[in-house]
């Protein structure tokens, strides 16, 4: 095993005069779940938009299975299909049903057959528990069905990673166990063959982050701070800062 | 680069639009719009007489909703005073007639681009207008008349002294009974049809205003005459020509004068005024013949 | 009923209709006209140079402050004025709607872009659609729904609006109105009620489809 799918190899991401992400390199491994834990703005979203090719980088290289991933190059293009990315705030297209949303970019990225997809449309949502809103809109969802229909549009392009940007963030508090239960599923791999799918979770959720990680980086002023097991990082955390980053999540009495 | 790019297709396609709409016009002028396609008449500076002659063609602004001097019929046929006199100038010039519909707002900027080559449209003569159009000899005047009850008729406007008198607000009447007449009591109203009401309404004892307008209406209106045809200062109606066209200015001029000999404008009065006025009017009371007032 | 023969007096409605036709013509014309001048405003209202942006706010501005009916007077009398080109009533007419209309599309079409939220450029872009995907299926269908009622209703006030062209001397379904009402106003001074009655349910035989059109369009989606 231990096969990269992704490389990072001392990236620097600018914004102006202001530095994100500080000559940061890391790698995640095939079936591999990373959690990306820091306070706001210590650029662990920004870093999930760099490896889409979202954002521009001023300095270093990010590969996919040894493919560059170059921001405005049109080989970008090929190398998303492969990423699959879900947003903090809820993004399918509000003019297409569920199906439609799922299925456009298998139909018109991948020129797969519609026969094919829709079945397996219909497998995912079931698989996420919404197989009777495949007709629906957008609208006509609560903010935890849209955003599990938002990892299965991921999903259906067989992307070698998951780039899962606070998925629960703009979520009411009874939604968000709901969506990070299918995240928990993907991650254990709970379909046949398959083994678990390789994720890079951005979250704030730290019980979560704990349950469903493989290790635990934590980002602070652009730079890994500590990186580590999700039961070493959140039970004996080695770095001052990490130390009070995780006090805050704690009511101190 | 890029930008420009987008900016000169947006050029491109403004260009494309106006000739699309040039051509979309210019075959698509239907019997409904007179409107003023193919410059016959302009091209922005004005035609003399020789030159209308040799086009074969007069153009001539007239009202089309000023029923009795220029309208257009239930067949959509032009009529009325001025259009009558309109017919006879492009047969005396021995050209074919082009009228086209002008609004009263309008008619001064026709002849200033020479869209049109006269203005035959009720177009009274002002110092303000003579400086930017050039009038012909008057062939029709206007003054103010005075409509009353049959059952209490004022016939001379001593007779108002002490009594009520109804007038629309900014017209001549007003101020001309203000100034000249301080004893009459004025009741002012905003529009034409809320003073006909007040005057059958009995509200005041009579109305005021151009007798044009008294008179077309005293006709219609059985138990109303108009007593006083012809008060205060009488404004003369003239057709008018763009600023220095002499040739044209003369030409309608001597046309004017030579058609006094027949009794033109009194055969005019005869078939389009006559109808609404009535025979009881006297026509000298409207009519001009060969440009004397 | 007294004044409702004069509706079916001559020509008169053959007339009315003739002239619902010319309304119709210059607005259709116009608005075709807009929508594509408008949506070349908008894009180049979304490129990022500051002078371009500059340059349409200023156009935008300046049609909106200057009435319809100076815009008409300029294009029709001042154009031959100046440069001695006469220009028909009808093309005054349609060159004046458009510049109006264009300026509108384009102020429309910019807003509808800018509405849609970023993260659903980005979210198209993350699944692998290209630019032109991503515009086609996901951008302009959004753009475009935003775009459907205010572009109904701008065309509405076109319409309307197509009643000035009286004043350059074009006669439009309104002036024939005028014009019957005129001509029988000694024998049925209450035939101005049949006839604006008639004129307007022209209007609404023609406006009432768009605004159901509208309806249907934007309702569809059930948001």
């Amino acid at each position: 095993m231990a096969e990269h799918i992704i490389d990072i190899d001392h990236i620097t991401k600018r914004f102006g005069d202001n530095t994100i992400i500080n000559d940061l390199s890391l790698s995640v491994e095939q079936g591999e779940v990373l959690v990306l834990v820091g306070p706001s703005g210590c650029g662990k979203s920004t870093l999930l938009r760099c490896i889409n090719g979202l954002e521009p980088i001023q300095g270093g290289s990010i590969k996919l299975h040894g493919e560059p991933v170059e921001h405005g190059k049109p080989s970008l293009y090929k190398v998303r299909q492969k990423i699959g990315m879900v947003f903090q705030s809820y993004d399918l297209f509000p003019h297409m049903t569920v199906m439609k949303n799922i299925t456009l970019a298998p139909l018109k990225v991948q020129n797969r057959s519609k026969d094919e997809v829709t079945e397996k449309a219909m497998a995912l949502l079931k698989r996420v528990g919404l197989d009777g809103k495949a007709d629906s809109y957008p609208s006509e969802l609560s903010g935890g069905q849209k955003q599990r229909v938002a990892i299965v549009r991921s999903l259906i392009m067989n992307p070698d990673i998951m780039l899962l940007d606070e998925i629960t963030a703009a979520l009411d508090p009874e939604m968000v166990h709901e969506v990070l239960n299918v995240v928990l599923d993907l991650a254990k791999g709970s379909e046949t063959n398959s083994g678990g799918t390789t994720m890079m979770i951005v979250t704030h959720e730290m019980a979560f982050a704990e349950a469903v990680a493989d290790r635990v980086v934590f980002l602070d002023g652009g730079v890994i701070v500590e990186e580590d097991t999700p039961q070493e990082f959140f039970h004996h955390p080695k770095t001052e800062r990490a130390q009070r980053f995780l006090q805050t999540f704690t009511y101190s009495r | 680069m890029n930008t420009f790019k987008k900016i000169a297709s947006v050029f491109a396609a403004a260009a494309m639009a106006l000739s699309l709409a040039a051509c979309s016009s210019s075959n698509g002028s239907s019997a409904a719009s007179d409107s003023t396609d193919d410059s016959s008449a302009a091209s922005g500076s004005y035609r003399t007489v020789d030159q209308i002659k040799e086009s074969g063609e007069i153009t001539i602004g007239v009202f089309s909703d000023k029923n009795p001097f220029g309208y257009v019929d239930n067949d959509g046929t032009f009529q009325g005073y001025d259009v009558y006199f309109a017919d006879r100038i492009a047969k005396d010039l021995g050209v074919e007639l082009k009228l086209v519909p002008v609004e009263a707002a309008s008619r001064v900027e026709f002849l200033e681009t020479a869209k049109v080559d006269i203005i035959l449209a009720n177009f009274t003569v002002t110092d303000e207008r003579k400086e930017k159009v050039d009038f012909a000899l008057p062939y029709m005047k206007v003054a103010l008349g005075v409509v009353s009850p049959d059952s209490a008729i004022i016939t001379d406007a001593e007779q108002l002294n002490g009594k009520t008198l109804i007038v629309v607000k900014g017209t001549t009447a007003e101020s001309y009974f203000t100034e000249n007449y301080p004893d009459v009591k004025l009741q002012k109203y905003d529009e034409y049809n809320e003073a006909y009401s007040a005057l059958q309404d009995g509200r005041g004892d009579a109305f005021s205003t151009d007798n044009t307008e008294v008179l077309a209406w005293a006709m219609n209106n059985p138990g109303f005459t108009v007593g006083v045809e012809s008060l205060g200062s009488t404004d003369a109606i003239a057709p008018a020509v763009t600023k220095g066209n002499e040739t044209l200015l003369n030409w309608i001029n001597d046309e004017i004068t030579a058609l006094a000999d027949e009794q033109f404008f009194h055969a005019d009065y005869d078939a389009t005024l006559a109808s609404v006025y009535g025979d009881n009017v006297d026509k000298d009371s409207l009519v001009v013949e060969g440009g004397v007032m | 009923m007294q004044g409702i023969e004069v509706l079916f007096m001559g020509n008169n409605m053959l007339r009315l209709l003739d002239g619902l036709w010319v309304t119709l013509r210059l607005s259709l014309i116009s608005i075709a006209l807009s929508l594509v001048i408008g949506v070349f405003v908008g894009a180049l209202m979304l490129v990022k140079n500051p002078v371009v942006k500059v340059m349409c706010r200023v156009y935008i501005e300046i049609v909106r402050i200057m009435p319809q009916l100076v815009w008409l007077f300029i294009i029709f009398f001042g154009i031959t004025k100046m440069t001695k080109i006469n220009l028909s009533g009808e093309t005054a007419a349609v060159i004046m709607l458009t510049i109006w209309g264009a300026s509108e599309v384009g102020d429309l079409v910019r807003s509808a872009f800018q509405s849609i939220p970023s993260h659903q450029f980005e979210s198209g872009l993350s699944l692998g659609l290209s630019r032109p995907q991503l515009y086609f299926y996901v951008i302009f269908p959004q753009a475009l729904r935003g775009l459907v009622p205010d572009i109904i209703n701008l065309s509405t006030r076109m319409i309307k609006t197509t009643a000035l062209v009286s004043l350059i001397g074009v006669t439009e379904v309104l002036k024939v109105g005028k014009q019957i009402i005129d001509a029988n106003r000694f024998e049925f001074p209450n035939a101005a009620l049949w006839v604006y009655a008639e004129i307007f349910l022209m209007y609404f035989i023609i406006c009432f489809p768009l605004s159901l059109l509208s309806r249907k369009l934007t309702k569809k989606r059930g948001e």
